[in-house]
């Protein structure tokens, strides 16, 4: 046992290790520690909230209520979390998971460790890659990170340019209208025919309308202020040569240029997939949402058992469905940790799934509306930068794949496409389905970076200085299982769908 | 250029610090890259290949666009670190040619075979 590198070693052992202080996070951390689980929560902010209720407790705004009410009301639950039992470490970079239950992290240059019985991953999502030309040059941003500024530290770009599509552009639009600062145009780049295919799942946006009556009155909003609005635009670019000069898009065949130093895109948000990846979790590529996502069952649980997934790393399902995601995998994990029995985790896991099966109605009608274009997702002119930390262009890829580079990892190991330090996070998605063109086939068989540990950039200095983190000395409940296979239910043994 | 709406900072204690040398004064609790963003300094890093300005796409930790010096330590996420009184940050001039010379990072096969040594030890 003492050699065995892989053996969990559960002394100083948490029950439940949380990545991601995010809505599916704390509210996995709540509902774990009310059943008396040992939970620690891990993430990289300076504060609990997630990107969506990022700094909602100490918001730079004198009137915060510009951001929206489905903002503020995100103080409930980081006032619940606080009030948990849930140990929570904030500020440190996870970058290491190991299938013997240990976590390894950065804080302020050491590394620190911690082991746990069970992991819940809640990295929340990442904004998709918007390959277009220009699109790596200084000035051109993701229309979130104008909204996490404006959250964190109450900055704002005057005259800037939106473009792209999907519910969080509008919104960072109309709260900047809301502020006073003034929006050069928004080139809302939703086709026209996603209007029609969209029709036919109004069924489920209508069972969700209060939602889809919040969207419609952005959109009103931002046509009332006088904003300039172009719809329909596609073959979006930006212009500049060292830096942003505007954009450029056509509407019906007709070419636009608008000038501007600042340019905010925006084309929806995909799972963040680094950690579930570098587990080594089986995923699956999901036509609808147009992005992998790690395979699990209905209990959030993934393919290695000990794993599960909530909230928008599992699928993009919005900060509601997250936060029901977070107490349905809490509730999984309370039976495998013979903390609770499955018959009480069914009963109250029951309302948030129904609530669930609601969204994801909503959520079809949603993807199918802002389902971004071909054009903007697999870029076919040759100097456009697929891969912004090693600067490979389409050009580069297509040359590595003549000379073999038929899956991603080949085409990494060919052309260095996906080999900095953002590990993929900012070209994966647009290699797997380039190559799904050129070789004609689904892109589910063509797969996806293999990714490792480390999933951060780590020091040697970090790497050399270890400390070891263990649960507070008050544990509620004496653990009498030891091993986490004994107490699992039998549906929770199902298959990961 | 970016700007501050200005609301609490009055509220918030200041710190002094560094950017590329420029002394600069900002709220407790604000990003280095909110920071630099309000200083002007907008660039981040050069690209390691044609060596061209660079700056933050994200400003949430994922595209690691904005990695700069803090304190003399290379590859910081500037997204990612609050301002502190004394910091000193700079823009990262790393590329290809330099990057054998300065870089403190590692490959995932270093990484694999030094933690194996190190937890070995803690488990051993």
């Amino acid at each position: 046992m003492a050699d065995n590198l892989t053996a969990p070693s559960f002394n100083n052992s948490y029950d439940i290790a949380i990545i991601g202080a995010g809505p599916a996070g704390m509210s996995a951390a709540i509902t774990a520690t009310k059943a008396g689980a040992r939970v620690v929560v891990l993430d990289d902010k300076p504060r609990s909230g997630g990107q969506i209720y990022r700094n909602v407790d100490a918001s730079p705004l004198a009137n915060s209520a510009v951001l929206g009410e489905d903002y503020l009301k995100g103080k409930q639950i980081t006032a619940a979390f606080k009030r948990s039992a849930a140990e929570h470490i904030c500020g440190v970079n996870v970058w290491h998971v190991g299938n013997n239950g240990e976590v390894l992290f950065s804080l302020e240059g050491e590394t620190q460790r911690l082991t746990a019985r069970q992991i819940i991953v809640a990295t929340g999502a990442m904004e998709r890659p918007f390959p277009i030309p220009g699109w790596h040059l200084p000035g051109v941003m993701s229309a979130g990170s104008a909204q996490v500024m404006l959250k964190s530290d109450g900055l704002v770009s005057d005259g800037a340019v939106f473009a792209g599509t999907g519910p969080l552009l509008y919104l960072i639009v109309a709260q900047y209208l809301r502020l006073g600062v003034k929006v050069k145009a928004l080139v809302d780049t939703t086709p026209k025919t996603n209007y029609v295919r969209s029709m036919s799942e109004i069924a489920g946006a209508l069972s969700a309308s209060a939602m889809l009556i919040k969207g419609l009155g952005l959109m009103n909003e931002i046509r009332k202020s006088g904003t300039q609005v172009y719809r329909f635009a596609d073959n979006l670019q930006v212009m500049g040569s060292d830096t942003a000069a505007g954009v450029s898009f056509c509407v019906s065949g007709n070419s636009h240029e608008i000038v501007s130093d600042h340019v905010f895109l925006h084309q929806g948000v995909i799972p963040n997939l680094n950690m579930t990846r570098a587990l080594g979790v089986q995923h699956h590529w999901c036509e609808q949402q147009l992005c992998w996502k790690p395979t699990t069952n209905s209990w959030g649980q993934s393919s290695q058992s000990f794993v599960s997934v909530a909230g928008d790393s599992s699928g993009i399902v919005g900060a509601d469905s997250a936060a029901a995601m977070g107490r349905i995998c809490a509730l999984g994990q309370l039976v495998s940790l013979g903390l609770m029995s499955e018959q009480q985790a069914v009963t109250e896991a029951a309302e948030d799934q129904r609530f669930m099966a609601r969204q994801q109605r909503f959520r079809r009608f949603i993807d199918c509306l802002y389902r971004p274009i071909d054009q903007h997702r697999k870029p076919t002119d040759e100097n456009t930068v697929v891969c912004r930390c090693e600067e490979r262009t389409v050009k580069d890829l297509k040359q590595g794949f003549a000379q073999g580079g038929r899956d991603p990892n080949q085409l990494k190991s060919q052309t260095r496409c996906g080999m900095g330090p953002c590990q993929g996070r900012m070209c994966g998605h647009t290699v797997s389905e380039l190559l799904a063109d050129w070789r004609n086939e689904p892109v589910a068989d063509v797969g996806y970076y293999r990714l490792r540990t480390p999933m951060r950039l780590v020091t040697l200095q970090e790497l050399s200085r270890f400390t070891d983190v263990a649960p507070a000395v008050t544990p509620s409940i004496i653990h009498s299982t030891k091993s986490s296979s004994s107490g699992k239910g039998s549906s929770l043994e199902e298959k990961p769908q | 250029m970016f700007r501050s709406l200005n609301d609490k900072q009055s509220q918030r204690s200041l710190v002094n610090l560094t950017i590329n040398g420029m002394l600069v004064t900002a709220p407790q609790g604000q990003t280095v890259w909110a920071a630099m963003a309000l200083a002007g300094e907008t660039t981040t890093r050069l690209s390691p290949v044609t060596f061209k300005a660079r700056s933050a796409y994200c400003a949430m930790g994922v595209c690691f666009e904005c990695m700069v010096e803090i304190n003399g330590m290379p590859n910081q996420q500037a997204c990612l670190f609050e301002v502190k009184e004394g910091m000193a940050v700079r823009s990262q001039k790393i590329t290809e040619q330099t990057s054998l010379l300065t870089s403190s990072e590692i490959t995932p096969s270093d990484a694999i075979s030094m933690l194996a040594e190190n937890v070995g030890g803690h488990h051993g």
